[in-house]
This record gives structure tokens, sequence and C-alpha cells, in this order.
């Protein structure tokens, strides 16, 4: 199977430097790309926005996206519509909400408490934004990494459980490598992010990492290999190819000794450019909460893999839920969802075809 | 619009020498600089106070996200956003995107081009606000016509007017009212169901 071609097949493969850029990076690192006869070039993309352009013009040739990016950029929102397909799931779960130390002293205080119990529950910010209001003093604020995120779909869903709607707190976008100085300089008072960036705000003592993605929604996709489907048209074995080495470094994840190793590899210049004690926790199931406290065991913090369930398939119930917090984020009709083939980009039929 | 009138540019760069170029291009023509380098988390306020009428931005600059997110945050207004790159792709991202809410500028800042593009991108911006304005009447049209045609449509079943009959007397009660026709449908629309309701209990 892996010496079925002879030219080597060269890719330009998009990413966003995240702890669950862990496949991607693994796959290089151990000579998977070279094993599967790919010369695959990793491209550490600083915005969202830029690799979706640069997947969109065919300058990458393949990237990791927010799950629910192939959706958008099928349906054209906020940019012209461009038919881009996910052949496999990369990664579940991964991401966290923060809060600010004063955040946190202020749910302490209003709430009458001494500690918190974690994960939290959002009803303890109902208060907070009651009193808020009666005060005059202002909203709070909190951010997400893009407007079509797992992120902010989480965001929203952890404070509709409390009944709370962006009326009364505010969510803006502020890319992952501002996260930790806007909490820091007081611009936003907690951010869900992805993974090492809560890491980062414990260990320098700014922040205080709450809840999981995982505590939100257990196992749901998070970031997902994005082509465009005149790609996959074009050059199906080499997008075969590549799903057959990133699914062999995702199974390679799944080992717990290979979790540090990863973290390690994660942690050069080239890739996340950050120290490994930011890098390994969540990678080892351990989630930071606050500089004094001791860590909380949240064994599905990085999910790459599982056993004795396939993870890795695009499936239609991933596409629909996904497509279901974008009607409720108020981003897409229901009309619009309701007519959409949700497995015209979650292409679990090329994920059979490759891995039956 | 005028031509001559000032326009504001917000530009986001971290390279100080070529911010410095791109203001010197824009000399003595109709565009005022303000030139921020590395916003990190103050970019949407800075954006709500300057109230720019473009933004400039490097198309590498983390920020990206931030300003793309404008179009989907309702309380901010959007605003057109050109790109501007050192790496030889540009033009190749350049053509494919035509959303009509940006442009891109390669890396050179000879004084006509950059005018130029920026004058382009503000027309091209302009149509497009349009075009959505539009659209949105549109819809909304559609969607009265809908409402108004569904009254209609009960007011002939259940009262055994002709369609003439039962658009007249809408239109009558409409002005006695002093409200839209749509307003009045959807009151009859509710109404009548309602009665249908009832007289079948």
């Amino acid at each position: 199977m892996m010496a079925k071609r002879k030219s080597v097949q060269a890719i330009n493969l998009g990413f966003v430097p995240l702890t669950d850029s862990a496949p991607l990076i693994v796959a290089k690192e151990m000579g998977f790309y070279e094993q599967f006869g790919l010369d695959v070039k990793l491209q550490a993309q600083n915005s969202w926005s830029t690799l979706r352009d640069k997947l969109h013009a065919g300058v990458l040739d393949a990237a990791q996206m927010l799950a629910p990016m192939p959706i958008a950029s099928s349906l054209g929102l906020n940019n012209p519509a461009t038919p881009v397909i996910t052949p496999m799931v990369l990664s579940l779960n991964g991401n966290a909400i923060t809060l600010s130390n004063e955040l946190y002293e202020e749910v302490l205080l209003v709430n009458d408490l001494s500690e918190l119990t974690l994960p939290m529950a959002s009803y303890l910010l109902k208060d907070v934004v009651v009193q808020r209001s009666q005060k005059n003093k202002p909203k709070l604020r909190f951010a997400s990494v893009f407007p079509y995120s797992c992120h902010h779909y989480q965001l929203i869903e952890w404070l509709k459980s409390a009944d709370l709607c962006l009326d009364d707190i505010e969510i803006i976008v502020i890319p992952p490598v501002n996260m930790v100085d806007s909490l820091h300089c007081g611009d936003i008072d907690g951010y869900c992010v992805g993974g090492p960036w809560n890491a980062k705000a414990v260990r320098a003592g700014f922040g205080v990492t709450v809840l999981t993605s995982y505590d939100i929604w257990r196992d749901s996709a998070e970031k997902v290999l994005g082509i465009l489907q005149s790609y996959y048209e074009q050059n199906t074995d080499t997008v075969e190819q590549l799903c057959r080495a990133l699914k062999k470094a995702c199974e390679w994840l799944e080992y717990t000794p290979n979790r540090f190793e990863a973290a390690r590899m994660l942690s050069g210049y080239d890739y996340l450019d950050a120290p490994i004690d930011v890098i390994a926790p969540s990678l080892i199931g351990s989630c930071l909460v606050k500089d004094d406290l001791s860590p909380r065991h949240v064994p599905g913090y990085n999910q790459f893999y599982c056993p004795y369930k396939d993870i890795n398939s695009p499936s239609y119930s991933n596409g629909e839920w996904l497509l279901k917090q974008m009607v409720s984020a108020g981003q897409i009709a229901p009309e619009i969802a309701d007519k959409f083939a949700i497995n015209s980009v979650f292409r679990a039929d090329i994920y059979r075809k490759i891995f039956r | 619009m005028v031509s001559d009138a000032k326009l504001s540019i917000l530009l986001i760069d971290d390279n100080e020498a070529r911010a410095e170029a791109f203001k010197s291009a824009l000399q003595e023509s109709r565009y005022d600089i303000v030139h921020m380098s590395s916003p990190t988390s103050g970019l949407l306020r800075e954006v709500d106070k300057l109230q720019p009428d473009i933004i400039v931005i490097d198309i590498e600059s983390p920020s990206r996200d931030i300003l793309d997110s404008l179009h989907t945050i309702s309380n901010f207004a959007p605003k057109p956003v050109v790109m501007f790159s050192d790496e030889e792709d540009t033009e190749i991202i350049n053509q494919s995107v035509r959303s009509g809410v940006s442009a891109y500028i390669v890396g050179d800042t000879e004084p006509k081009r950059v005018r130029s593009i920026l004058d382009a991108a503000v027309a091209r911006f302009t149509e497009f606000q349009r075009l959505r304005n539009e659209l949105n009447e549109t819809k909304q049209a559609l969607e009265s016509r809908k409402i108004i045609d569904q009254a209609k449509r009960l007011l002939m079943q259940q009262r055994d007017l002709s369609e003439q009959q039962a658009y007249s007397a809408m239109r009558k009660m409409a002005m006695d009212a002093g409200q839209k026709l749509e307003e009045i449908a959807a009151t009859l629309i509710s109404i009548l169901n309602n009665l249908d309701i009832g007289e079948r209990k």
C-alpha cells in the first residue's frame, strides 16, 4: 500500500499552531508523511481567516480547520461560497474556558463562596450579571477565537444553561496569541480557547480555568482536515495518502507515553514555540486550574483516536450537530440549514473508502 | 460621494518601515492615516472610537480574525478592509477573494498604485453595502406579500369573498386604522385562524 506510488507528492499543509495540531506535527516529525509517499510542507498561519483564504485560493492544498469552517466556506458565510470538504476528523475536545482572576474573585464574592466546585456551573455568573447591571457596571465580555468555531458555540451553550444570552454577556473574537494579554489587561473577563493558551494564563498567574469543552460537549469534533472539493477530485490518491499518514499519527498519539514526546515536538520553534510545561498538561489529561490549586484530571481533554470507536470519521451526525449550533448562534437561517446537504461537506464516504 | 472628501484609514502593521512608506505614499491625498502597530486586544475599541472609513492590515497579522468577525458581530458596523502582503502568492489570493468587501495590495507602496487600490476598495465596499441593503429590502417586500396573500386567501375562504373584494376590504381596514396593509394582514390571519379553531370546536 505504501509503495503504491513512485513519485513523491508535494503538499502545502496549513495549520494554526495549537496543542491539537499534534497529529500534523507528529506525522512530520515521525516521518509518517514520507512513509506514505508525501512531501508535506507544514505552513503555520497566524489567523483562521487567512488560512481559509489561502485554502480557497489554492495557496494551501490542505489545512487543519475548525470543524465548522468547511461548512461556512461551502455556504459562503463571510466569504465567497467555495466547496470545501472534510474527509477526516483530526481531534475531539481540547478547548477550555478561563476566567480572569478578578472575575473569579467576583464570582466567589457574589455567590458567597470560599471555593468553586469544578467544572464551574454557569448559573454562578447569573448574579454577577445582575449585580453589574444594577450597579451600572460594564457588561461581562468574553472572547472566542472565530465566529465559526466550536469555542464560540460552546461559550454560548455554557451561558445558555444559566439562561444567559448575548444581551447579558458580550462575546468578541480575539486571536489565540492575544488572549492571555487581553485577559491580563482587563479587556476581557474570560475566554474560550484551545491549548496551550489556557495553561499559559494559569502558569502566568493571570487566570483560572473553570471548565473544559469536554465538560460542555462530551466528545465532539473540534479540528478537521479541510480541502477544496476540486483538489480532492484532481488529487484523490494524494488526499487518501494524507489521511492515512494523519490517521497513523492520531493512533500513535493514543499511547500516553507518546503524548509527552508529542509535547516536546510541539514546543519547537517551528511549531508552537512554547515551553513544554504549558503544552504537556492537556495532552496527558491534566487541566491546570489556578496557580495555587491542584490540576484537575480530564482524561479526554485532547482526543485524537479511540481504539473501540471510530472518532476520526466525519460522520453525518457530526456535521448535523455543527449545523444546528450555527443555527442557534443565529449565523444561518433554519431554512438554509434544512436544505443543506451536510454529507456533501462531511464526507464519511471518502473516509470509509480509505479505511474500510 | 464627493471624491475629494477626506477618508480616514486605520493602518495595522508591525513593520514600522513599511508603515512609514505607506504614509508617505498617501501624503497630500484624501486619506488620513492612523497607524497602530501590534494591536493586541484594544483593536475593536479602537475601530469603534475612530470609526475609520477603511482598515488596512497585513494579511499575516493575527488581528485579521478580529476584523473578519466585524461582519458577524452585529453591534459593530462593517468596514472595508484592505490587506497587503509581501508574499508572492498575494496575487493568487487576490483573484479568489471576490466578496466585494476586501481587496489585497501587493508589497509595493508606489503612491499611485496604493491610492488607486484604496479608491477601488472604497467604491467596491459602497456598492456591496448598497446591494446588500437592496437584497434585504427585496426580502422584506417578499415577506409582506406572502402575509398579505395568506390573509386574502383566508378572507376568501371564510367570508366567501372574491379576490378583489377581499383585497379592497383589507385596504379599507388599513386606511381606517391608519396601519400598513401588512400589519392588518397579520392581525387578520391571527383572528381568522382563531375563529376557525373556535368554530370547529
